[in-house]
């Protein structure tokens, strides 16, 4: 069976376009123009996802992002042209799980899509048996015995350095570490230009972690101080 | 008719209550100062004419009893001498009773022996005898004595007094106002008349109404042909009417019982005189009773005379009020006149009654007051008791007042009045006269001048004022010194003159002080605002704390008349005007980004279509060639306006200071060779190559990174995007003592326009506009920088593009 997405927006050519973008991934796409809309659509049907937008008319996105919380724990991405960090903030707080702001990059939307299915159906029972040596990290996780990481539920192939990088950054979430650190850490010896060399190995992990790569979410820098691994916020 | 009748009304009422108030103030001040203390114990004897019933009589017949006693019986008692002043009888003719004294001493001083001159002798001889023991206090004098026996000294005591005695009885004898006889155990000893009954009959003569006898130690007393209770219940106390011996408390001795004294007194006392034509002179007898009863029927006279005064005025100011509102109008009237006069000619006016007022006051209470006045002080004194209780000090000073002539109090009076109703009436009295016309006119003119013009005025004024005031003081001190010192009338004048001069000019000085005083103040204020203008502050109540206003204007309410009220105002206006343009500009600024704001999410809407059907294109493979070429235009150019809507916000954000900002602190190098990593990808596949100079130690700034990251991320794109093809791009970080200074030098590829500012929003290199920037990178660095609290600037040198971005090391 198909996943189903509720797609919310009042502009009805992004609907379809967002329609197009997600049917070519091989998603059912319901559409609904304004908030109270979405709702009938998810009282009368089974939904897996909601992408909504925050200015409609009739109700707006933050208040119709509360009223399914209270039934739905399904994951809710909200779409918005306010891009605001505070924006960003206040989406989230009100319970929806992403925020992509307009303009969308659509492979990023699709990716977003994906990934936020896959942790609801596939990795909602891996992480209710989590175990010990399993350390997670919103959609990452490191298992340290395998030295593997899973994004989204899949291995992520990285090279050694990589996993030398990530398994640093993984046991130390949200920690500060300076380029020279992590170089003396991961290569084991003291570096004279180890700036290049650590970024290029980060920009590397990027890509094959980062939902968008040129605004990475997990993997930061600190700029003038070095690097971390950026806490995500739980849900529940 | 009606106004004529009203005109005389006016003055009539006037005229009544000038008379009622004259009346009244004289003869309430003349009664002030003439009722005796005892008015208050006896009302009823004020206005007594019988000069016999006064105490002053009563102690004048004990007087002279004890006198006559003392004659009786050879003795001294040193009575004769103290009536009053030491000397009143004494001392007054030639021939009396002192001489006798220095001329019976004299037979004691061996002429021959004495070089003193027979002044010096006389007055030798005065101060060395003590008449009441009849001892000298000189010993060599006693020693002189000495060589007498007790009985030759007896002798010369006994010869001495009866002497003195003698020179006494021909003092008053000729006084027939009384009539005595001094009799000693039978025998009459002195007498002035032989009219006095001797037969023990106690009939007094005719003309004459009191009769004293004293016999037998006892005294009896008939007065117009009764006899008076002489000694009441018979104890002799503080308060008894009669100081004479016979109480049963005060008793004389044997030999005193022997005396018999007799005494009348006239009726009437007349003057008695003796002129001695030869010698162009007269005499005056003792005269007392004469005096005494001159005295009190005049003051009798004088009470009766002022309480009628005092009555009559009193209801002529009981009509006045009746008509007080005719009164009134007068009152206006004489203000309408006293308002014509030139002020200085009111103060002159008021000196040239006063000066001769106060010089008249000062000699008055400083010169002796005569026969009259001392009579009337006797009576007062002898009473003990004045009825205003006052120090010493305060109780001349009083007594002075009471002493001066009521008609002076009276002008002073009518003086103030007319100035009191001149200055209730008319207005500002000083506005009329000619020193404030001058200044008027002058101040006028000052108005005009300039501060600086005003202040260096008031400074030679002050000068000026200072070297008259010397001269003057110098010219006084010579008059003074050259004739001065002998003349107390021209000190008294010199001396008040300066006195009002130096008042003048110490008045003058405040005034030029407390102006210079005043216009420190404000200079202060005006310096405060001047220092919170500069600093921002435009809400006008820097400078004060309780000049606070809502409406924008600056409150100079307190200003006004002051020197700087007219800078004040202007400022004030600059104020108003800054205050408005900063208010104004802050508005505009926030509705700009408002604006900008609405536009980037109505732009962002549809724009999210666009880059979401280009892709959809994009991913069409069955489109032909050109079609391809087409997309990928509209894919690049969608993606840049995509690029430029944000760039638009974060620098309209940024210059209206509404950025949030996550200040920390980082290292400056470290910031750069990140952001030169990050962008590494892009600086290898351009044609310029990359040089950077940054120092091994860190460099530690406070600001937010992601912002300086965006900062140098522009920057660097500018250059690899303008920099000559080949040409290498230099940053550098230098620690500048406490500066960071980081540069990025390029060579553009283009020639640089001169003076063209490159931060200004939406300008590139080129004015074609068609390269992949928004136009917003150098502002955006620009703004970001700033809000970081760093300094941005940037120079061009011929193709030299350089971007200095400074800031301040921490810890230094």
């Amino acid at each position: 069976m198909r996943d189903c997405v509720l797609v919310v927006d009042d502009d009805r050519e992004i609907v379809k376009a967002i329609g197009i973008l997600l049917e070519g991934e091989g998603y059912e796409v319901l559409r609904a123009y304004d908030g109270l809309q979405a709702l009938d659509i998810l009282a009368t049907r089974q939904v897996r996802l909601v992408l909504i937008d925050v200015m409609m008319p009739k109700l707006d996105g933050l208040s119709a992002v509360m009223r399914i919380r209270e039934k739905q724990n399904i994951p809710i991405i909200v779409l918005s042209a306010k891009s605001e960090d505070t924006d960003k903030v206040l989406g989230l707080s009100m319970g929806a799980d992403d925020y992509v702001s307009k303009p969308y990059n659509p492979q990023e939307l699709a990716a977003r899509v994906k990934s936020q299915l896959r942790r609801y159906t596939t990795l909602g029972d891996i992480h209710a048996g989590s175990c010990a040596d399993e350390l997670r990290n919103g959609r990452l996780l490191y298992r340290t015995e395998e030295k593997t990481l899973y994004a989204d539920g899949e291995p992520v192939k990285l090279t050694a350095t990589e996993i030398g990088i990530i398994d640093l950054l993984m046991r130390n979430p949200g920690r500060v570490f300076p380029a020279e650190e992590i170089y003396r850490r991961v290569w084991g010896e003291d570096a004279f230009a180890s700036e290049n060399t650590v970024m290029v190995h980060i920009r590397r992990i990027r890509e094959k972690v980062e939902l968008n790569p040129k605004e990475p979410e997990y993997i930061k820098v600190v700029w003038g101080i070095g690097y971390k691994m950026e806490k995500q916020k739980k849900r529940n | 008719m009606d106004t004529k009748w009203k005109n005389r009304k006016k003055g009539i009422s006037f005229i009544i209550f000038f008379a009622g108030a004259s009346l009244t103030l004289g003869g309430g001040i003349e009664l002030a100062q003439k009722l005796p203390g005892s008015f208050w114990r006896h009302p009823d004897k004020v206005l007594q004419d019988d000069y016999q019933q006064s105490y002053r009589f009563r102690d004048y017949i004990s007087g002279r009893l004890e006198a006559f006693l003392a004659m009786a019986t050879d003795s001294y008692d040193g009575y004769y001498d103290s009536y009053g002043y030491w000397d009143y009888y004494g001392y007054a003719y030639p021939g009396t009773l002192r001489d006798t004294v220095v001329e019976d001493a004299r037979q004691l001083v061996p002429l021959e022996e004495s070089e003193m001159s027979e002044e010096e002798l006389e007055e030798y001889c005065r101060w060395q005898y003590d008449l009441n023991s009849g001892e000298w206090y000189d010993y060599s004098w006693q020693d002189r004595e000495a060589s007498l026996t007790d009985e030759q000294r007896r002798e010369k005591r006994k010869e001495l007094c009866i002497k003195i005695a003698q020179q006494y009885h021909d003092n008053i004898k000729k006084d027939q106002n009384l009539l005595y006889s001094v009799a000693y155990d039978g025998k009459v000893l002195y007498t002035n008349s032989d009219l006095l009954p001797t037969d023990g009959s106690l009939n007094p003569p005719e003309g004459y109404n009191f009769l004293l006898q004293y016999a037998d130690g006892k005294v009896r007393i008939f007065k117009d042909g009764k006899e008076l209770n002489v000694y009441g219940d018979g104890y002799y106390r503080g308060d008894s009417e009669w100081y004479v011996p016979g109480y049963r408390n005060f008793t004389v001795d044997e030999e005193m019982k022997k005396a018999v004294i007799c005494m009348a007194v006239a009726q009437e006392p007349v003057l008695y005189m003796e002129s001695s034509y030869a010698r162009g002179s007269y005499r005056q007898m003792d005269n007392t009773l004469y005096w005494m009863r001159y005295n009190t029927l005049e003051n009798r006279k004088l009470l009766i005379w002022y309480t009628t005064a005092l009555a009559a005025g009193l209801a002529l100011l009981v009509i006045s009020f009746l008509c007080r509102k005719s009164k009134r109008e007068a009152d206006a009237a004489i203000a309408r006149f006293t308002g014509k006069i030139w002020f200085e000619g009111k103060i002159l006016l008021g000196l040239l009654v006063l000066y001769p007022l106060l010089l008249l006051w000062v000699t008055w209470s400083t010169q002796n007051y005569g026969d009259f006045w001392y009579e009337w002080e006797y009576m007062a004194e002898a009473t003990m008791d004045y009825w205003f209780d006052a120090s010493y000090i305060g109780g001349s000073f009083l007594k002075m007042l009471c002493h001066l002539p009521h008609w002076s109090y009276i002008i002073l009076f009518w003086l103030v009045y007319l100035a009191v109703n001149d200055l209730r009436r008319n207005q500002k009295v000083w506005r009329h006269g000619l020193v404030a016309k001058l200044h008027r006119t002058f101040s006028a003119r000052a108005l005009r001048q300039p501060l600086s013009v005003k202040a260096a005025r008031r400074g030679s004024a002050a000068f000026d004022a200072a070297a008259v005031f010397g001269l003057l003081m110098l010219a006084g001190g010579v008059i003074g010194y050259i004739q001065g010192h002998h003349n107390t009338e021209t000190v008294w004048g010199i001396g008040s003159l300066f006195f009002l001069l130096l008042v003048g000019y110490l008045v003058l000085q405040y005034r030029i002080g407390a102006k210079n005083m005043e216009l420190a103040r404000d200079l202060e204020t005006l310096s405060n605002r001047i220092r919170d203008i500069r600093n921002g502050d435009y809400t006008g109540n820097g400078g004060f704390a309780g000049d606070k206003n809502d409406s924008g204007e600056g409150d100079n309410s307190h200003l006004a008349g002051h020197d700087l009220e007219d800078t004040m105002a202007r400022l004030e206006d600059i104020r108003y005007g800054m205050a408005n343009a900063v208010d104004e500009q802050m508005k505009s600024e926030r509705m700009k980004v408002e604006l900008i704001a609405n536009v980037s999410h109505d732009i962002k809407t549809p724009l999210t279509s666009i880059i979401s059907y280009v892709q959809f294109l994009k991913e069409e493979k069955a489109l032909p060639e050109h079609v391809q070429d087409y997309v990928k235009i509209l894919d690049e150019k969608s993606q840049r306006l995509k690029n430029m809507v944000q760039d638009v916000f974060a620098v309209s954000k940024a210059a209206s200071g509404e950025l949030p900002m996550h200040m920390e602190e980082l290292d400056f190098g470290k910031l750069l060779l990140q952001t030169l990593a990050d962008m590494e990808e892009q600086i290898e596949n351009s044609k310029v190559t990359f040089r950077t100079e940054i120092p091994e130690s860190p460099v530690m700034i406070m600001a937010d990174g992601q912002r300086m990251y965006r900062v140098f991320q522009n920057l660097f794109q500018n250059a690899i995007q303008h920099s000559l093809d080949g040409s290498r791009v230099f940053v550098t970080l230098q620690a500048d003592g406490c500066m960071a200074v980081a540069s990025v030098k390029n060579t553009s590829h283009l020639e640089l326009e001169k003076d063209k500012d490159f931060t200004e929003r939406f300008t590139r290199g080129d004015q074609s506009r068609t390269d992949g920037g928004s136009g917003l990178g150098l502002s955006i660095a620009q703004s970001f920088t700033e809000a970081c609290g760093g300094t941005f600037s940037w120079e061009t040198n011929a193709d030299l593009f350089v971007v200095t971005v400074s800031f301040r090391i921490l810890g230094n």
